[in-house]
């Protein structure tokens, strides 16, 4: 077995290991982070296929956002998570059952000897220098540039949908903007008053015998 | 590809429309809440100027660009301009019903072009990665536009119902191209059509494949054993939503199994036409007899859009020119429908006030006995009632699939729409001869009255006068296959 | 090819080593005699009040979507940048309008106050 076959039998392993924490970890929390323990194998996994580019976006993207979202939207909804597995033996033989019937059906037809997946052959070797990054270049700004432009689109949708449903403005929210407080100028905020002069004797007296009564 | 091999003319009426759009998107952030009718005004606008480019653009027959990954045809012209003019109607219809429910707001019209743009991306691909692009591109805002009302529990769930299988669709038509890309080689719908004809796939993995593309597909149509999504995501919407989701994606997804299924996987055409005869089978069957069972208004039009999207299914599977246009015919004439139907719904309802039950159009007849005829007109219409323009689109669909010899799936059709017909008629009972209830008037716009009164006739006329339209969908749809 | 990842894979061996060795050792070097008062949650001196987690603000989530989208748009950019000589002018352009569009949504969000922290 040569080496890269070890470190590839290694990551599969961590990988299966870390997919199935994933969905049987207790706290949410746990089975996101064993979710980014499944991502960083399979960019390892990426990375054997000498696709460094995949392997990198799957890392940023992934782990460096996704993930991050996933653990915001965990920690912003208040679920009782042992509640919600109360009806999970009760439907479990019957999912069970139906996930296995899917199971053997794919296997019976990818495993049939028409489906001849024998017969497909490796990748061939890449030549030293090719890089994956380049070709994907070459293609995506091209040839694929209709896809392309539409992702941007896409993305575009996203923020607007994102901020349609989630944006609210603060009712109670005592937020000051500087730039406002940075241009006040005196006016806005002093106002003087001539008030013709009163005696000022009697009314102090008043308030202390308030005082004195209270 | 360089500059030189860009050739942009078919695709100016997209490029115009993302552009109009994007202006409205940023012009719209400097109006204020009272002057929203010029978001209103500049989004009918840039439905007229891309409609009026797609006339001008408009060749008889199919031009590939962009890589071969676009493509213009007689029937994505077509079909693009009955969704032009349906997302306008749409916005008509729903302006003042916006504006009472608080969802009168930019947002609510970018996202309706949007789903459009995603929708003509769609309909106008001619491979797989910008048919999917351009299925997410209208799925992504119609989940946004159902929960636009953030604060309606009915309606932030029917979003999250549909959001939820709304992927799981995609999910299992993702896994359906990567099949038939495995087996061929390729995702340009002409080159997996010329390397099936070749006999180089795999047939095994093509038709593995196959099995995944059209669960999906009868997912985003809303066939049988798929459907589960549609009655709640229609009656949890707000109806302006509804009629989003109900019309123009329809035609949107017909073309996009046209696309997939026709141009794509003619080879295995026996392969899927068993598969659509069963669950047009079952869509009328469930669709009718479920629909009787419903006291909600849109949840029953929900079941009744299920039966006919069994119908549509049916010219489909005659898989002959003869159905296909058949199919285009009733697709076409099936949204004007619906347009009219959940028009009167949108009319009858006022601020604070859903007119979504059974009951709430008791008496109708005697508060206002226009809206009364015009919601005749459609349920005889949807029944497939002489001489409205249901009838002839059921019948071309039905004559299809008699002459290609299934007369036992013809007999079954005619008596499923009889059991439709039922519920259709306990609409028009209940308009015309229960004691009212409800006597508040009735208060619609001028535009709105206009355009849901010509939208309601047009199924009148359009039922007299079919040969127009008929000539138009085959001659489209002649023009699209000969390019194979 | 591979080989120049080598490195890369004995960095993360060693980080592994590193980070896991010092708790398996304290796991098995220290004393380890829990009882339940030891393990109660302590706040203060007194019993805890209340959960310590608590819900997040949904603004959180706009920031982190928000930063996802853009996370994506550079993501573009990398193999952009490894060929753009190749594709000279067109390539730029095609570049220039896939950035003109986000920077709509930019001008959007911006506008619409979901940058702000208030």
């Amino acid at each position: 077995m040569s080496f890269p076959t070890v470190v590839f039998y290694v990551l599969s392993a961590i990988l299966i290991f870390a997919g199935l924490r994933v969905i049987t970890a207790k706290n949410p929390v746990h089975a996101a982070l064993y979710l980014v323990l499944a991502f960083f194998t399979s960019a390892g996994h990426w990375l054997l296929l000498e696709s460094e580019f995949l392997a990198i976006s799957l890392v940023l993207v992934y782990v460096g956002a996704v993930m991050v979202l996933f653990l915001f939207v965990v920690m912003m909804l208040d679920i009782n998570f042992e509640k919600l597995r109360e009806g999970f033996w009760k439907n479990a033989p019957l999912a069970g059952t139906v996930g296995l019937i899917m199971v053997g059906e794919m296997v019976l037809i990818l495993m049939s000897p028409e489906a001849s997946l024998g017969s497909y052959k490796g990748a061939a070797p890449l030549a030293a220098d090719a890089s994956n990054i380049r070709e994907l270049g070459r293609l995506i700004y091209t040839t694929y540039l209709w896809p392309f432009e539409l992702a941007a689109v896409v993305l575009l949708v996203g923020m607007v949908a994102a901020i349609a449903l989630t944006m609210r403005k603060r009712k109670d929210t005592k937020f000051v903007n500087p730039g406002d407080q940075v241009v006040v100028r005196r006016d806005d905020r002093v106002r003087l008053v001539k008030m013709a002069a009163v005696k000022r004797s009697e009314p102090v007296a008043e308030a202390e015998s308030a005082d004195q009564q209270a | 590809m360089n500059w030189a091999d860009l050739n942009l003319v078919p695709v100016m009426p997209e490029i115009f429309l993302i552009s109009a759009l994007s202006v409205i998107l940023l012009l719209d952030l400097f109006i204020s809440d009272a002057k929203r009718g010029i978001t209103y005004g500049l989004s009918l606008l840039t439905l007229a100027g891309t409609a009026a480019l797609q006339v001008y653009t408009f060749e008889p027959y199919a031009q590939y660009t962009l890589s071969n990954m676009f493509v213009a045809d007689p029937l994505a012209s077509l079909v693009k301009l009955a969704m032009y003019g349906a997302t306008a109607m749409i916005l008509v219809y729903s302006r003042q019903y916006a504006a009472d429910r608080d969802m009168f707001k930019g947002e609510f019209f970018t996202l309706a072009l949007f789903a459009l743009f995603g929708m003509n991306v769609m309909v106008s691909a001619s491979h797989f990665l910008s048919l999917y692009m351009g299925l997410e591109l209208l799925s992504l805002s119609l989940y946004a536009l159902i929960a636009l009302q953030r604060d309606s529990v009915p309606a932030t769930e029917a979003a999250m119902k549909y959001f939820v299988l709304g992927a799981l669709a995609s999910g299992l038509l993702l896994y359906g191209m990567s099949m038939v890309y495995g087996a061929t080689g390729t995702l340009e719908i002409a080159a997996i059509a010329k390397s099936i004809h070749g006999g180089s796939a795999n047939q095994l993995l093509l038709v593995f494949g196959l099995v995944f593309l059209v669960a999906g597909l009868a997912f985003k149509l809303g066939a049988v054993p798929f459907h589960m999504w549609i009655p709640d995501v229609y009656q949890g919407s707000p109806t302006a939503i509804t009629l989003m989701i109900g019309a123009a994606p329809k035609l949107a997804a017909f073309v996009f199994i046209f696309r997939i299924l026709v141009q794509g996987l003619d080879g295995l055409t026996g392969d899927w036409q068993s598969m659509l005869a069963i669950m047009a089978v079952l869509s009328m069957a469930i669709g009718n007899i479920t629909a009787i069972a419903q006291t909600n208004l849109k949840r029953m039009l929900a079941y009744s859009t299920i039966s006919h999207m069994g119908f549509l299914l049916l010219g489909l599977l005659a898989g002959n020119e003869q159905g296909y246009s058949s199919a285009l015919f009733y697709a076409v004439t099936y949204v004007l429908t619906t347009l009219a139907s959940f028009g009167v719904i949108m009319a009858l309802s006022r601020a604070g006030f859903e007119c979504d039950k059974l009951e709430d159009l008791k008496g109708l007849n005697s508060r206002n006995s226009w809206y009364a005829a015009l919601m005749l007109l459609t349920m005889f219409s949807l029944a497939g009632i002489p001489p409205l323009v249901g009838f002839y689109a059921k019948f071309a669909v039905i004559k299809a699939i008699v002459d290609i010899g299934l007369v036992k799936l013809a007999v079954f059709a005619v008596a499923m729409s009889l059991i439709g017909a039922f519920y259709y008629l306990r609409v028009v009972k209940h308009m015309y001869f229960d004691e009212v209830q409800d006597t508040s008037p009735i208060v619609v716009r001028g535009d709105m009255q206009l355009v849901l009164s010509l939208n309601a006739l047009a199924l009148l006329v359009l039922g007299v006068l079919p040969e127009r339209l008929i000539e138009i969908c085959v001659e489209a749809m002649k023009q699209s296959l000969t390019v194979l | 090819m591979l080989q120049n990842y080598f490195p890369i894979l004995l960095f993360v061996i060693v980080g592994l080593l590193v980070g896991v060795g010092p708790i398996l050792l304290g796991w098995l070097v220290a004393p380890n005699r829990p009882d339940p008062e030891k393990l109660s949650p302590y706040e203060c001196g007194f019993e805890a009040f209340e959960d310590a987690r608590m819900k997040f603000d949904v603004r959180y989530y706009l920031v982190a979507i928000l930063f996802i989208l853009f996370d994506l748009e550079i993501t573009f950019l990398f193999p952009w940048a490894v060929v753009l000589k190749e594709l000279g002018a067109f390539g730029f352009g095609v570049m220039v309008e896939f950035i003109a569009v986000l920077t709509l949504g930019f001008v959007y969000m911006w506008k619409k106050g979901a940058l702000e922290w208030e």
